[in-house]
């Protein structure tokens, strides 16, 4: 009965909805017409700034890129004459970006999918207080980011610990940071820990549980921060910096850094060189455009409860369970 | 305290323990034996050479930031200032506005948040690149426009004038995305019934803003305003790129890093610039945080 009724209203409102546009009144219609050419209005203004303020200077890069370079020297603003790829392939070969693409892969996937699995492995525990100050820890580790940074002392820990210019050094480091690790703490809250009880009765063991359990219902947030984690460790400048001095181990941001000034004035070459450093994250950026968008303003409200008055109670909570 | 389920009697006591082992270790060989450490480097003219001591000088450093090189120090920390607030301003008032003019519903309007969005995405080094381009001096469309409208020349990022402007615009340019997507989580938030209620008793659009929109968005602007300064105020990756800290773009981080590791690697002094840096970020961030949160119940 009530099914029906809602259908026949569903029906009805379906009805009105095609029905309505096509006998408007005048009066109704002069005022559809003056909202849509508003909303049009409004639509290219936002596109003029999206475009205008925010593409262009990508856009207008990307075209030198196509240029050569006594073409660019002839015509410097303009669009390219001869449109040539021949840039992109100079940069191609004179920056070496072939093998600092497979380093920088290898420094950003290696250390975010074993930050990812080590955080889960910090975070467990202490989101379910197995330990007697489980609370206290979750703060202490909070307020030590608050501390001031660390760059100098971690460059020389780095090299008495031989892990200074060494590929497999620079990837201990950047894997052991554990990040991350803070906002798994609550997300692991969410998942039920009877589900623990159960498995633990069943003879599951504790890693087994980790990872057939528990990180696969951690999907989202370990997905969130895989995106950000790999984009963020590509696009590290100061890291490779300070911790890679042979150009052999570079990534393509510190590789892009020195063909800057290694090549300046030669603008289409680095032109060409900027994009196929972007390229990656510009097709990361169009795959995942979802998720990096929706992820920040997920971690905006993460951010909120960070700052205001309920993030006293939220800190409380995770020794609640004890 | 919870008593964890997992392995026989023997065993359980010791695996939570094993699971934060190696994450710990590295924690606190990684993350917080350098931080602290800075404190202890901060009283030394460590030099970074290997084979040489540790020359433990006790106050040297800070007795020679603020006494013969104040200077130095004092122009930093005014840059920093000035980059600090500025971006910080600026930032969110192109963050507002952008949100208030994109939270609409469409296929059109989330491509246009996404473009806007995609700045930050790119390292320092590739805005950097690009923004050289625009900018330079001879040959970039910059150039062309200045020199259309005024007939005069400038040297935009060479210029001890505009240097610090224009770095603290690529900045906003790279960011504002970001505080846009902030202030429309917070204009989602506000329930469709108080604007009703609003306009119910006659409140025009400026009125609306004034003393509905902009209360409202009190906890946004907190996030947004703190997140921003704080990020701001740890930059330094962008101002090398676009400058290398010259005509009068040395903010305190970038100080720090190239007392560290340019040319003179004075690691100790650097290590002390370093304190210095998480004190004025203390403060502001303090301060900022103190201010934000009596406004927000103010409001």
């Amino acid at each position: 009965m009530t099914t029906l009724g809602t259908a026949k209203a569903a029906r009805a409102a379906k009805a009105s909805k095609y029905q309505a546009p096509s006998t408007p009144p005048g009066a109704v219609r002069r005022l559809l017409s003056m909202r849509t050419t508003k909303a049009v209005g409004t639509n290219l203004v936002c596109f003029a700034i999206a475009a205008g303020l925010f593409a262009l200077p990508l856009v207008y890069v990307l075209l030198q890129a196509f240029k050569t370079y006594t073409g660019f020297l002839q015509n410097p603003t303009g669009t390219p004459h001869p449109w040539t790829t021949e840039s992109f392939s100079a940069a191609w070969h004179q920056g070496n970006f072939g093998r600092e693409m497979i380093n920088s892969l290898v420094y950003a996937v290696v250390p975010g999918t074993i930050t990812l699995i080590l955080g889960v492995f910090l975070a467990f525990p202490i989101s379910r207080g197995y330990f007697r100050f489980s609370n206290g820890l979750y703060t202490f580790f909070i307020f030590s980011g608050f501390l001031p940074g660390g760059l100098i002392p971690l460059f020389i820990e780095a090299r008495t610990l031989h892990l200074y210019n060494s590929m497999i050094g620079y990837l201990i480091l950047t894997s052991l940071s554990g990040a991350g690790f803070f906002f798994f703490v609550g997300y692991i809250k969410g998942i039920p820990r009877e589900i623990d009880e159960a498995a633990a009765l069943d003879g599951c063991g504790y890693i087994r549980f980790i990872f057939t359990i528990i990180i696969p219902q951690m999907k989202p947030a370990l997905a969130t921060f895989g995106i950000f984690g790999f984009v963020a460790a590509w696009n590290n400048l100061i890291l490779p910096l300070v911790m890679l001095s042979d150009s052999a181990l570079w990534p393509v941001t510190r590789g892009l850094y020195s063909f800057f000034g290694e090549y300046s004035q030669n603008w289409p070459l680095i032109a060409a060189g900027t994009f196929i450093v972007a390229a990656p994250i510009m097709l990361l950026f169009v795959l995942l455009q979802r998720y990096l968008v929706e992820g920040v303003a997920g971690g905006a409200a993460f951010g909120t409860q960070g700052v205001s008055p309920g993030a006293g109670a939220g800190g409380a909570e995770v020794g609640g369970g004890s | 305290m919870a008593r964890c389920p997992f392995g026989t009697q023997r065993t359980r006591r010791f695996i939570p323990w094993a699971s934060i082992a190696i994450p710990g270790a590295g924690w606190l060989l990684f993350g917080l034996y350098p931080s602290l450490a800075t404190i202890g480097y901060s009283f030394t003219r460590y030099s970074g050479l290997p084979g040489t001591p540790l020359n433990f000088c006790g106050m040297c450093n800070y007795h020679a930031a603020f006494t013969s090189l104040s200077d130095q120090l004092w122009s930093a920390v005014r840059v920093t200032l000035i980059y600090v607030v500025g971006v910080t301003v600026l930032q969110n008032a192109i963050g507002l506005g952008l949100a208030l003019l994109l939270n609409r519903s469409g296929r059109s309007y989330t491509f246009y948040r996404a473009l806007i969005f995609m700045p930050q995405i790119f390292s320092v080094t590739v805005v950097g690149a690009v923004f050289a381009l625009m900018l330079d001096p001879y040959s970039g469309p910059a150039e062309k426009v200045v020199h259309g409208l005024f007939g005069t020349d400038s040297a935009f990022l060479g210029s001890s004038s505009l240097a610090l402007p224009l770095v603290m615009l690529v900045n906003v340019w790279m960011f504002s995305g970001y505080s846009m997507l902030i202030y429309i989580a917070g204009l989602r938030n506000i329930p469709a019934s108080v604007y009703e209620a609003a306009a119910m008793d006659g409140a025009g659009r400026f009125r609306t803003f004034r003393h509905v929109t902009w209360p409202l968005l009190a906890s946004a602007t907190t996030v947004n305003v703190f997140l921003t300064a704080m990020g701001t105020l740890g930059e330094y990756a962008l101002i090398l790129v676009l400058t290398g800290g010259n005509f009068g773009t040395k903010t305190l981080g970038l100080y720090m890093f190239q007392s560290a590791f340019g040319a003179d690697s004075q690691l100790g002094y650097g290590s002390m610039l370093a304190m210095l840096q998480f004190v004025l970020t203390v403060v502001i961030g303090g301060g900022l945080l103190y201010t934000l949160r009596r406004r927000e119940v103010a409001l």
